[in-house]
This record gives C-alpha cells, sequence and structure tokens, in this order.
C-alpha cells in the first residue's frame, strides 16, 4: 500500500458490526486507515450471513455484502467477555486515534468498554457509537437493522403505489444513508483533534442522520402541515415521468421529461405526431393532468423495443433515458466500467472476490481497494505481535485463554 | 469552537449538489453559497411555503442550505470571474456540480482554480462522473436509480419497478462528496496541496442496493422486487407486515446470526398460542437453507409467514413496537411523516430543532443535528439565505470592493 494514501496515519479500533458501521470504515480503510476489525468469535457477525453469496454458497466468508463493506481492514477474533481480552481492547484502544462501535446501547458498557471508560485508557481518544435510534430516549434500546430503522423515519410509507401497501424502499436503506455521515464525523473530530489535542463523543442515530434524506417532506410537514404519501413514480412537475416496459420478460427502461422542449423531442423519437400536437400535453402541468393517458402512449412505443435501444436513442435526442440495471446489467454498463466500479480482490482462501470500488476519485492520492476482507482471525498474530508488540508467550497465554476464540 | 470552523468553503452547486456544503456548514465551516442573479435554480423547487412559489420559500432550498451565507455572482460575465477567482484565493474548498466541462470551459475548471490557489479541494459531484461514455447523459433522480442499481430492486412484482418518492440520487452523490473533501483536506494538511474529487451519483446510488449490485460477478441469483420485501431465489422474503393499525417492519430471517432472533420471536408466538409446539422447534438457525436445499418445502414456510402475519395483524403498530422494547424483537412501526415529527423518542432527544424564519414571522422545525458531538456540538446558527443576502458582508467587508465598486457591479448585474 502506497503510503502517501491520505488517511496512512488514522488508526481505528473498529467494534462494528453488520452494514452500517463497516460501511463506514471501509471507506476511510480505501484511504489507507489501519483498520482493525473486531469480531467475536462466538457471535457471528450477521453481515457474514447475508447474501450475496460468492458461488451462491453460503459459507463464512462468501457473503458479498461482508466483502464489500470490510475491503482493506485487519481483522481480530476477540471474546468480549473473556477477561484476558480485556487487555487486548485496552491496548487497542491505547493504539487506536478512534473507536467505533454499533452495538444497541449498554452493551459496551455492560463490558466496561463505554466512552467514560475508555477515555481513561486514551484520554484524546474519538469515539462514535451508532445505533439504531441513538444513546438515549425511550426506544434507544431497539435493537436490529436498517430497514426497521428507515421504517420509523418514514422512508417505507414513501416509497409504492398509493391504492397498495407500502413497497418499502429496498432493504435496510438507513445503512445505505448512515455510513457517509460515521465517516464525516469521524473526519471532522480528527481535523478538530489535530488541532486541539481534544479527543470527544459522538453519539450517532441512524434513523436521525437518514432524515435528512426527507428533509423536504418533513419541512412541508412542519411549515405547511402535508404529510407526503406515496405516489408511484409520479414526480411533482415533471412529466412524464415513469418506468416504461420494454422487450423481454421482466424488462424496463425509466424516461424523465423536465421541459416541454424534451417532450417534443420525446414525441419525435417515438413518431407520434399527435401526441405532440395535442394542445392538452403543451405544458408540465397539462401533462400531469393528463399522465395516465401519456404514460400509455409511451409505453405502446417502448413495449416492442429493446430497452438498451431505448436509452440511447432517447439519450442521443439529449431526452433523460436509462435502462432499468440490475447487477448483470451493472456489471456490463459501460460507465460502471470506465469508473472502474468493480474491483476483483484475492480472497485468501476463496480466489478472486469482487467488491465495489471507491465512491469518490481523487485526482492525486486516489484510493486504494487492494486487500479482500478478512477472515475470521486472520490477522491475529499481526495485530498482536506488530501493532500492539506481544511476544510468543504473551500470544500464547491468549490463545490458551480462549479470548481469542 | 466548531468542528470545521477555520474552513471556507465555495458552494457552486445546483440542486444536485447543495447536501454537500450543508454537511460541512453544520460542521461548522463558512460556507457561501454562490448563485447566479436571480438565485440557484434549487429555489424553484417545491413543495414551497404555504404553496406560494418564490425563490425564498422553497422548502427543497430550506432542506439543504442552513448553515450558509449567499452571495450572487453572474460568472458568465468577465468580471464576475474575476470576484470569483478573488474569493477563491482565500477558500479551502470549492464545490460544483455543473455537467462536465461548464466550468473548464469558462476558465474556472480545477486547473484553472489550482493555479491561483494550489492547495484548494475542488469537488465535482456530477450524474454519471466527469468522463466517460456516459458523462454527457441527460439525468434525473430517477434515471440515477435506473443506471445505479436500486431502482429495481424495488416494487410490486406485477407493475413497474418505483422509486421512492422523495429525490435521493444526488443526496447519496452529495454526502459521498463531503466525505471525499474531508478525506483531502487531511492530506492537504501534510501536503499543503488540494486536488479534484470527482463523485459520480450513479455510483454512490449503488449503495442502496445492500451489495446485491455485486450478484452477478460474484455468481449469484439476482434480488428480484415484491411489495414490502425481496425475492431471493425460490424465497419470498417478507420485511413489511401488516399490523391492525396500518404496517410495521419486522426482519424474520435465518441463519447464524439472525435466526436466533426469530427463535425467540417464535417461542413468544408459541407461548400466546399462534402456533403448535413443532413450528416453535424448528431450526431458525438452518431454516434458510433447508428451504433452499428443499429439505423443507416452500408451502411450509408460507404456513409459517402466515402464523406470523395473524400474530402481526392482531397487534396495533404501537403495541408491537413495545414487544420490541420489551422483548427484543426486531420490530419497528412503518411511520408517516407525521408519526416522525411527533414521535416521542425524536423529542426526548432534542432531535427536531426551530429554525427561527423572522421575515416570515414563524419558525420551523427542521431535521436535527446529525449526530450529537461532546465537544463541538453542531450548532443551527444560520436559517436558509435569501438571495445575495451576504453580498455587502462578503464582497465590501471581507474582499475589500469599494462602495462605488459594489455599486457598479450591482447596476450590471454581475452580483
Amino acid at each position: 500500500m502506497p503510503n502517501d494514501l491520505p488517511l496512512k496515519d488514522v488508526k481505528i479500533c473498529d467494534f462494528t458490526w453488520v452494514m452500517a458501521g463497516p460501511a463506514s470504515t471501509r471507506i476511510l480503510a480505501d484511504y489507507g486507515a489501519t483498520v482493525v476489525r473486531i469480531e467475536s468469535p462466538t457471535r457471528i457477525d450477521a453481515a457474514r450471513t447475508l447474501q450475496p453469496y460468492l458461488d451462491n454458497k453460503l459459507g463464512p466468508d462468501s457473503s458479498g455484502m461482508f466483502a464489500n463493506c470490510n475491503a482493506g481492514k485487519l481483522g481480530i477474533s476477540l471474546d468480549l467477555r473473556n477477561r484476558a481480552a480485556r487487555a487486548v481492547v485496552h491496548d487497542l484502544v491505547r493504539w487506536a486515534d478512534v473507536v467505533t462501535e454499533s452495538f444497541s446501547p449498554k452493551a459496551m458498557r455492560a463490558w466496561g468498554f463505554d466512552y467514560e471508560s475508555l477515555r481513561k485508557v486514551n484520554p484524546n481518544l474519538i469515539m462514535l457509537s451508532s445505533c439504531l435510534m441513538g444513546q438515549s430516549g425511550p426506544l434507544a434500546k431497539i435493537a436490529g437493522f436498517g430497514n426497521m430503522a428507515a421504517a420509523i423515519s418514514g422512508f417505507h410509507n414513501l416509497a409504492g403505489w398509493p391504492d397498495r401497501a407500502p413497497a418499502g424502499v429496498f432493504g435496510a436503506y438507513t445503512d445505505y444513508v448512515a455510513p457517509r455521515y460515521t465517516a464525516i464525523a469521524i473526519l471532522a473530530a480528527l481535523d478538530h483533534r489535530r488541532r486541539t489535542g481534544q479527543g470527544q463523543y459522538i453519539d450517532q442515530s441512524q434513523a436521525e442522520c437518514a432524515i435528512h434524506f426527507l428533509a423536504p417532506a418533513i419541512l412541508d410537514y412542519t411549515a405547511n402541515g402535508r404529510v407526503n404519501r406515496r405516489v408511484g413514480n409520479s414526480d411533482a412537475v415533471f412529466a412524464p415521468h415513469g418506468v416504461y416496459p420494454a422487450a423481454g420478460d421482466d424488462q424496463w427502461v425509466a424516461i424523465v421529461c423536465r421541459s416541454d422542449d424534451e417532450w417534443r423531442r420525446l414525441c419525435t423519437a417515438i413518431e407520434n405526431e399527435d401526441l405532440s400536437r395535442d394542445s392538452r400535453y403543451a405544458s408540465a402541468a397539462r401533462r400531469l393532468e393528463h399522465r395516465d393517458a401519456i404514460d400509455s402512449s409511451i409505453a405502446n412505443w417502448t413495449r416492442a423495443l429493446d430497452r438498451g435501444v431505448i436509452e440511447s436513442r432517447l439519450q442521443a435526442l439529449g431526452v433523460p433515458a436509462h435502462q432499468v440495471q440490475n447487477s448483470a446489467d451493472a456489471y456490463r454498463d459501460t460507465q460502471f466500467a470506465h469508473r472502474g466500479h468493480f474491483v476483483a480482490l484475492d480472497h485468501p482462501s476463496l480466489g478472486k472476490f469482487t467488491v465495489e470500488g471507491p465512491r469518490a476519485r481523487l485526482s492525486r492520492t486516489p484510493a486504494v481497494v487492494s486487500r479482500a476482507a478478512p477472515m475470521l482471525g486472520q490477522d491475529n498474530q499481526y495485530v498482536l505481535e506488530s501493532i500492539l508488540g506481544y511476544d510468543e508467550t504473551r500470544i500464547s497465554e491468549l490463545v490458551a485463554s480462549g479470548a481469542l476464540g | 469552537m466548531s468542528v470545521l470552523s477555520p474552513y471556507r468553503v465555495l458552494d457552486l452547486t445546483t440542486e444536485r449538489g447543495l447536501l454537500c456544503g450543508q454537511m460541512l456548514a453544520d460542521l461548522g465551516a463558512d460556507v457561501i453559497k454562490v448563485e447566479p442573479p436571480g438565485g440557484c435554480s434549487a429555489r424553484s423547487i417545491g413543495p414551497f411555503y404555504k404553496d406560494t412559489p418564490h425563490p425564498d420559500r422553497s422548502l427543497y432550498w430550506w432542506a439543504y442550505n442552513r448553515n450558509k451565507r449567499a452571495i450572487t455572482l453572474d460568472i458568465e460575465e468577465d468580471r464576475g470571474r474575476g470576484l470569483l477567482r478573488r474569493l477563491v484565493e482565500r477558500a479551502d474548498f470549492l464545490i460544483e456540480s455543473h455537467n462536465p466541462g461548464y466550468l473548464s470551459e469558462r476558465n474556472l475548471g480545477f486547473s484553472d482554480l489550482a493555479r491561483i490557489n494550489p492547495a484548494l479541494i475542488f469537488v465535482s459531484i456530477t450524474p454519471f462522473g466527469q468522463d466517460g461514455p456516459k458523462a454527457t447523459y441527460a439525468d434525473s433522480d430517477l434515471i440515477i436509480m435506473a443506471a445505479g442499481g436500486p431502482l429495481i430492486l424495488a416494487g410490486d412484482e406485477d407493475r413497474p419497478p418505483v422509486r421512492l418518492c422523495i429525490p435521493q440520487a444526488y443526496l447519496h452523490a452529495s454526502a459521498d462528496a463531503a466525505v471525499a473533501a474531508l478525506v483531502a483536506h487531511r492530506e492537504r494538511t501534510r501536503s499543503g496541496l488540494g486536488q479534484h474529487i470527482d463523485v459520480a451519483a450513479q455510483q454512490s446510488v449503488a449503495m442502496a442496493t445492500q451489495s446485491y449490485i455485486l450478484a452477478a460477478p460474484l455468481g449469484s441469483p439476482e434480488a428480484r422486487r415484491m411489495s414490502g420485501g425481496v425475492k431471493f431465489g425460490p424465497l419470498d422474503i417478507p420485511l413489511v407486515w401488516p399490523a391492525k393499525d396500518g404496517y410495521v417492519a419486522m426482519t424474520f430471517l435465518f441463519g447464524s446470526a439472525l435466526g436466533i432472533f426469530t427463535a425467540k420471536l417464535m417461542n413468544f408466538l408459541c407461548e400466546q398460542g399462534f402456533c403448535d409446539e413443532a413450528t416453535r422447534a424448528k431450526d431458525w438457525i438452518a431454516y434458510g437453507e433447508q428451504l433452499l436445499s428443499g429439505m423443507e418445502p416452500l408451502s411450509e414456510f408460507e404456513r409459517v409467514k402466515e402464523i406470523v402475519r395473524k400474530f402481526t395483524r392482531s397487534h396495533t403498530k404501537a403495541e408491537l413496537l413495545q414487544l420490541a422494547v420489551d422483548r427484543g424483537f426486531l420490530i419497528t412501526p412503518v411511520t408517516t411523516i407525521e408519526e416522525v415529527v411527533e414521535s416521542p423518542q425524536f423529542e426526548s432527544r432534542g432531535y427536531f430543532q426551530d429554525v427561527a424564519h423572522p421575515e416570515l414571522g414563524e419558525s420551523f422545525r427542521y431535521p436535527g443535528p446529525f449526530a450529537k458531538f461532546s465537544a463541538t456540538p453542531i450548532e443551527y446558527r444560520l436559517r436558509p439565505p435569501s438571495i445575495g443576502e451576504h453580498n455587502s458582508e462578503i464582497y465590501r467587508d471581507e474582499l475589500g470592493v469599494s462602495e462605488r465598486e459594489m455599486a457598479e457591479l450591482t447596476l450590471t448585474g454581475i452580483i
């Protein structure tokens, strides 16, 4: 790993698990931070059990989600309930700039690893706790996953059809939003400490940070008293604005007209002069009123055509359009390829393991994604010997204690 | 002291990039929104306060411009570009979200501005990135969600895939951009040098596929959409369940990590008489594998789900939430925006913040700080600015533009 990466001097002791926490420290690892992921040898990280799996086979290291969220990190197995683990944790905390954890509140306190205890070990420590609802409040105790935080912060109700039950956003939505806020909170606190020498504690509720992604709807309620509801793929202003069937089984193309001019160009493309001349459709406001009729005219055109052909034909005319891509489409997508979005890493036991690349390109110090996610306890020896400076006797004692699993 | 108070950010973004500057502004950076005369295009995005369209009443504008100051500047004119260059001399970050090439055609691209200020971190947020075969594609939220992977995964199976109806794509991209800006900043504290950051919204939204974007390269089946859940292989996995008075989200899954929760729930259901002992005693850890191998028939899984549905349907959302708190079940209510704002949980944490808009004679509750920092709490110092609100303060008081020049710049429409 080149030693000029932006975060080469940042050391993170990472107790987080599943997705929201690990996805945030993955970003930091991409830019050179040394991240030591602590995993329980007895209570397996749920991410290791979640799909998609490499070769569609469940195994302790075959989860694509685990691999994607933990590439570039060092892995140590440590049974936090074992007394012998305590000294190891304290040594890691002493070494670290940042401690991150995403257990439900009280778990760290129960082990004696809460911020007040750990700052006695490392007075300048930055510690970030991330959980569904935050460290306080009547629902603080709720354990669970991002689909639950998404439901309770309003997301699920806003995706789907007005005449049907909520379709819900896909999966653990707050786990997609929270990692960015986790990462920026850590980076900001590091800069503050660089300038002042002062560490701090950060209490992050995954629900509270995700609500920023619904801010216009929140304000529509607090300022106007209006409660936004799900409206399918309709837009408040643009029409047409939808997902249309293309040739083939379950093939779709998204098409949007952001202006009257784009509407006229769409009409040209679908060779329907009646539509472009129809005064009922002359403005976006009028098209919104007649959106069902417009949608069925467009669908009549798209239905017979290949979605890729529709995309390129409309984009050539400057009309927003894109085929609706699944993983196979994305893997073939020329733009994803151009951006290097899929990175094949060498896994120590499973051969090639593909993960996502970094989401930002830095011109002078680009991210380096080169190491597959660790197998459980893969880096025990390296972490204990090279990072913590333990000798062989000490390491043997630890192994014998069962603290490493 | 705020955590990023020493730093100045020039925010040239359109509606595509506003959240990036706001994240830095919330953290205390001095973010100056640079708008064309007449205002940023985002000011025309609804909804509007009292449904009255006006540049200072766009709730979309309010949502993502808190804690920023604002100036107007016409960068289509030479003199406007000159003023921007003077601002760049003293800036630490510049954020923009124009189509690729727009700023460099005006000699305001990264390489142009890096010559004036080599420490400048220049952040670009675009639909597909600065270059590549789709870099000039026409875009919108829905288009990015289609291209980046999340769209296909949500919706009812008998209807087209469906998006979240509050646009998300550029929020993902803006948040990635803000993180990258501070990554580059850390490096700058050693090298003294800035750099160009290029964020593509298509890549950012791929995050919202929960790594299913990797299914093809990993040789795994695609996940397929299903109302309130997901289809994986032969399995229909519900994540949204009916309650007596609405819906709840419940994680009802299997495997060594999640099966424990399912076993706990099934024990309770058995105690409550919803299922028999044989059903309770299934191996919930191995259950997913048993279904996939055919050892457990899918019809039996359907029967189990019907039992669970009977249980959720016989309780209100509030009752189910209380059970989750008391017994550690993985259940939360599917809430409306009203329920979110009025939630006792957010109330007890003092989450929502009143922001005064004196010219409207009212205060409004905004989503609160995105995290609680013990040493440097996030403060809401400034309501979203009106057009050119800080022109005098910034041009005259800070940049040293004379009164006469100010008058002339105003008269000629440069500011």
